[in-house]
């Protein structure tokens, strides 16, 4: 092995690059991405290599405790477990969960054998993240990705952030963002709270929470108003517009809704049309809510009608939580899509999978999400990598309910989903195995080997390769000979190989072809629709009377900077939680006087679904009215409501009616 | 010589910073506080040309050299003077004086870390030149 191995961070889906060398990290000063900087989960990420905690043989559970076990007898137990389930129940019994931690060689086999054993309940993340985004930009733009790459961005005049704290959660994001603003490019920031990313607007519009649509509407309303639309590019590239009827949503009315001045309003709209390139980025804070789908549409609209797209510096970018977060949904590790983005409705499509996988027949139909996996009487849960009771407040909440099942979880670190299992198996972390992720900018990177697994830990290619000998599929072990496969099943990544991957920076898709140089910016003469046009949709802003006299505050939930999702990886980084060790709350020092809450109080926080202890920070700035606490710690997911976007089954994690008070 | 010079409008206030250096030294010479809330200030030693911290040193420890102030542990008597001196609060004690080294073999690991490119590394005319090159920049736009 050479002294020094190029990877790829293991945190968020920004796919920064770094070598990892014998006595540490060195800084990868020519990645395209983050030009040698990290975040400081980056600067962590070798942390969970070595750790202690990793899981190191495969273990079963006898009673309530744990035997350690062969792989043997562990593979072997969990095929007969499985076949056990398919002979008794049917393929209805069994789910299985899909990590965007893992690699899409992981990911797509992983799906394979839920497919080929009859079932679409296999779902991952994503459905937490970023559903409404593969539903609607699908439908309107033909492919569910951001549009441009993240350098773009230091091309745009114009660059609204909706519903991001990128600062936080993709700070080498900002980078770019900053670029631009060298260049005098404005940056509006529309989110309640003032977050490091609001620091870097120059206008921000401080909405009230659940008000995007009515924003988004309002600036629409203001350019056709104005004659700011892109006419040309509505005629050619569009269909739907004469739908779109905004003439409700006047400066004055929403400014009512949202809050916002009507001046604000106005001159958003017009800095963001006359620009001569403009960007969306959005994140979270518009996907999670029951309205989600709808808010990524009216995202998309404005973006459409200003011709603010397929552009350099013109697009929409959605930005990905995980690090693999694009590439398990591209694999098709998803309740409602095959590899490739094939709807699981549209047989016509299968029956090419069906082929190259020498099946005989494949479901159709939509699987069970992870909501849905509790309550649907399971008898064989199938968790690869994926801490699902600390990140879906159902599962948590009904997480007695998965114990009925035989469940599998294949980790990295005992996680509290894995002390629920019946079979745990210690897997590989992303720097002792090799294969591909693709980040949020659609950037496919090949990642190699720095190192050995602890004890017997496996990769999880090799996991999956042994069940599926089991179940009587003979599958490629080598990430190579899967990647050969996903060519032919997802057009977007035929062109995909080890050396084009393994480039700095390696490529981004779609690359139809191996001395393609990959597609950075999406959509420039034809949207990916079947006839190239986008769909303008209406959506309207529906009022949502969350608060009552009972549950007077607004709770909103969200990520900081030092820690990541449900914290199993950063938690266990001392130099992360010495600096964010606690579950905290922000309040606004009006909310606190009114609730009798001093700064440094333990408070209690309740909503419909429960309660939680947390620290109480008093800041101004916190909007009035609302909460914020940081997701990472059980006790978020234990608050937040169990809501769906019924579109995208997404949960409505970002908003929860709540009250506060002194923990005595 | 070049020294680290901090453009506090571009701090997002995330800590790689700090984070980057505790990896490297086992303890941070750079810590970032946040305003009211409002802005993040990372502070850090400067490499004063008129150092509190030299002067103040009786053994010679800490001294002037060129662009830096140079540290020798040898000499440190563990006395303090030096962490009270120091106008920004740079220097701290954990088992030995902590203070910023240039350390990187050229670029600090602060700098090349930071995402936001908030901390450069630069002779102090290069760095206000390319401030002023950017003011410029901005206000042909607005003027556009
Ligand atoms: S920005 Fe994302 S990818 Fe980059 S170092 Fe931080 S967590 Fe890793
Ligand atoms: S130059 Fe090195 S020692 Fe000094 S503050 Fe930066 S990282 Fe720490
Ligand atoms: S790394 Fe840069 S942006 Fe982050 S706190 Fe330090 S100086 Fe500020």
């Amino acid at each position: 092995m050479s002294a020094r191995t190029p990877t790829v961070c293991p945190y968020c889906a920004v796919g920064c690059g770094f070598y990892i060398t014998r006595s540490g990290i060195e800084y990868m000063q020519d990645h395209p991405v983050n030009e040698g900087s990290l975040c400081p989960k980056g600067n962590a990420a070798l942390d969970v290599l070595n750790h202690v905690d990793r899981l190191r043989y495969p273990m079963m559970r006898i009673g309530d405790g744990w035997i350690r076990v062969s792989w043997e007898e562990a593979l072997d137990r969990l095929a007969e477990e499985m076949k056990r389930a398919l002979r008794e129940m049917g393929p209805k019994s069994i789910a299985f969960l899909g990590s965007a931690k893992c690699t899409n060689e992981e990911n797509y086999l992983f799906q394979k054998i839920a497919r080929l054993v009859g079932t679409n309940s296999i779902d991952n993340s994503a459905r937490r993240c970023h559903s409404p985004t593969i539903v609607a930009l699908r439908r309107m733009l033909g492919t569910p990705a951001m549009t441009n790459p993240i350098t773009d961005l230091a091309l745009s005049d114009c660059i609204l952030l909706i519903g991001s704290n990128l600062a936080e959660n993709h700070p080498v994001v900002a980078r770019w963002i900053l670029r631009a603003r060298d260049r005098g490019a404005a940056v509006i920031v529309a989110d309640p709270r003032v977050t490091p990313t609001a620091w870097l607007a120059d206008l921000h519009l401080q909405l009230n929470p659940g008000t995007d649509i009515a924003l988004i509407n309002g600036m629409i309303n203001v350019i056709l108003r104005e004659g700011l639309e892109n006419r040309s590019f509505i005629k050619e590239r569009t269909g739907g517009f004469e739908e779109l009827d905004v003439s409700d949503y006047t400066p004055d009315r929403v400014s009512s809704i949202t809050g916002l001045s009507a001046g604000d309003i106005v001159r958003a709209a017009r800095l963001y049309a006359k620009s001569s390139a403009s960007t969306i980025v959005y994140c979270m804070g518009i996907t999670q809510h029951t309205c989600g789908t709808d808010n990524v549409t009216a995202c998309a609209n404005l973006a459409l009608i200003c011709g603010q797209i397929g552009r350099p510096g013109a697009g929409i970018l959605p930005l990905r939580g995980q690090n693999n977060v694009q590439g398990a949904c591209d694999m098709g590790a998803l309740a409602d899509f095959y590899p490739g983005w094939r709807s699981v409705d549209d047989s016509r499509e299968i029956d090419e999978l069906r082929r190259l996988w020498n099946a005989g027949a494949l479901p159709v139909g939509r699987g069970l999400t992870a909501d849905m996996m509790p309550d649907a009487d399971l008898r064989f849960l199938y968790v690869m990598g994926e801490d699902i009771v600390n990140s879906d407040p159902t599962v948590s909440r009904r997480r007695g309910k998965l114990k009925r099942c035989f469940m599998v979880v294949q980790e990295i670190f005992m996680t509290d989903t894995a002390k629920l299992a019946d079979l745990v198996l210690p897997a590989a972390a992303w720097a002792e195995k090799e294969g591909t992720f693709t980040s949020t900018e659609r950037r496919v990177q090949w990642v190699s080997r720095a190192g050995e697994p602890p004890g017997e830990a496996r990769p999880d290619i090799w996991i999956l390769a042994e069940v599926a000998a089991r179940l009587g599929f003979d599958f490629p072990s080598e990430p190579e000979e899967v990647l050969a496969e996903i060519n032919q099943a997802v057009p977007a990544y035929r062109g995909i190989s080890r050396r084009n991957a393994g480039a700095r920076g390696g490529i981004i898709w779609p690359c139809p072809h191996p001395d393609h140089p990959g597609t950075p910016v999406l959509h420039a003469e034809r949207f990916s629709t079947p006839d190239g046009r986008a769909r303008i949709s209406p959506v309207h802003h529906t009022p949502l009377e969350r608060t009552s006299p009972e549950h007077p505050l607004i709770l909103l939930t969200g990520r900081v900077v030092l820690h990541y999702n449900s914290g199993s990886m950063t938690m266990r980084s001392e130099g992360l939680v010495k600096r964010e060790p606690e579950m905290h709350v922000d309040v606004n020092p009006d909310d606190a006087a009114r609730f009798g809450v001093a700064d440094g109080d333990t408070v209690v926080v309740e909503t419909g679904w429960g309660r939680a202890r947390a620290r109480a920070r008093v800041t101004p700035r916190q909007k009035r009215g609302t909460l914020f606490m940081p997701f990472h710690f059980p006790e978020t997911n234990l608050i937040a409501s169990e809501l769906l976007d019924r579109n995208a089954m997404m949960p409505e994690l970002k908003i929860a009616a709540c009250r506060i008070g002194r923990a005595d | 010589m070049a020294k680290i010079y901090l453009n506090p409008e571009r701090c997002i206030g995330c800590r790689s910073c700090e984070v980057a250096c505790e990896r490297e030294h086992g303890h941070p010479r750079i810590s970032v506080g946040t305003v009211s809330d409002l802005a993040a200030v990372p502070l850090y030693c400067h490499q004063c040309d008129a150092a509190p911290c030299a002067a103040v040193c009786c053994t010679g420890s800490l001294r002037q050299d060129g662009d830096m102030v140079k540290f020798n542990p040898d000499l440190c008597t563990l006395c303090g003077l030096c962490l009270v001196a120091c106008p920004f609060g740079a220097i701290e004690l954990d088992s030995m004086v902590q203070r910023c080294d240039m350390c990187g073999n050229g670029t600090p690991v602060c700098v090349t870390t930071c995402p936001a490119e908030a901390l450069v590394l630069g002779d102090v005319d290069v760095v206000t030149r390319s401030t002023r090159a950017r003011a410029a920049a901005v206000l042909a736009a607005r003027l556009r």
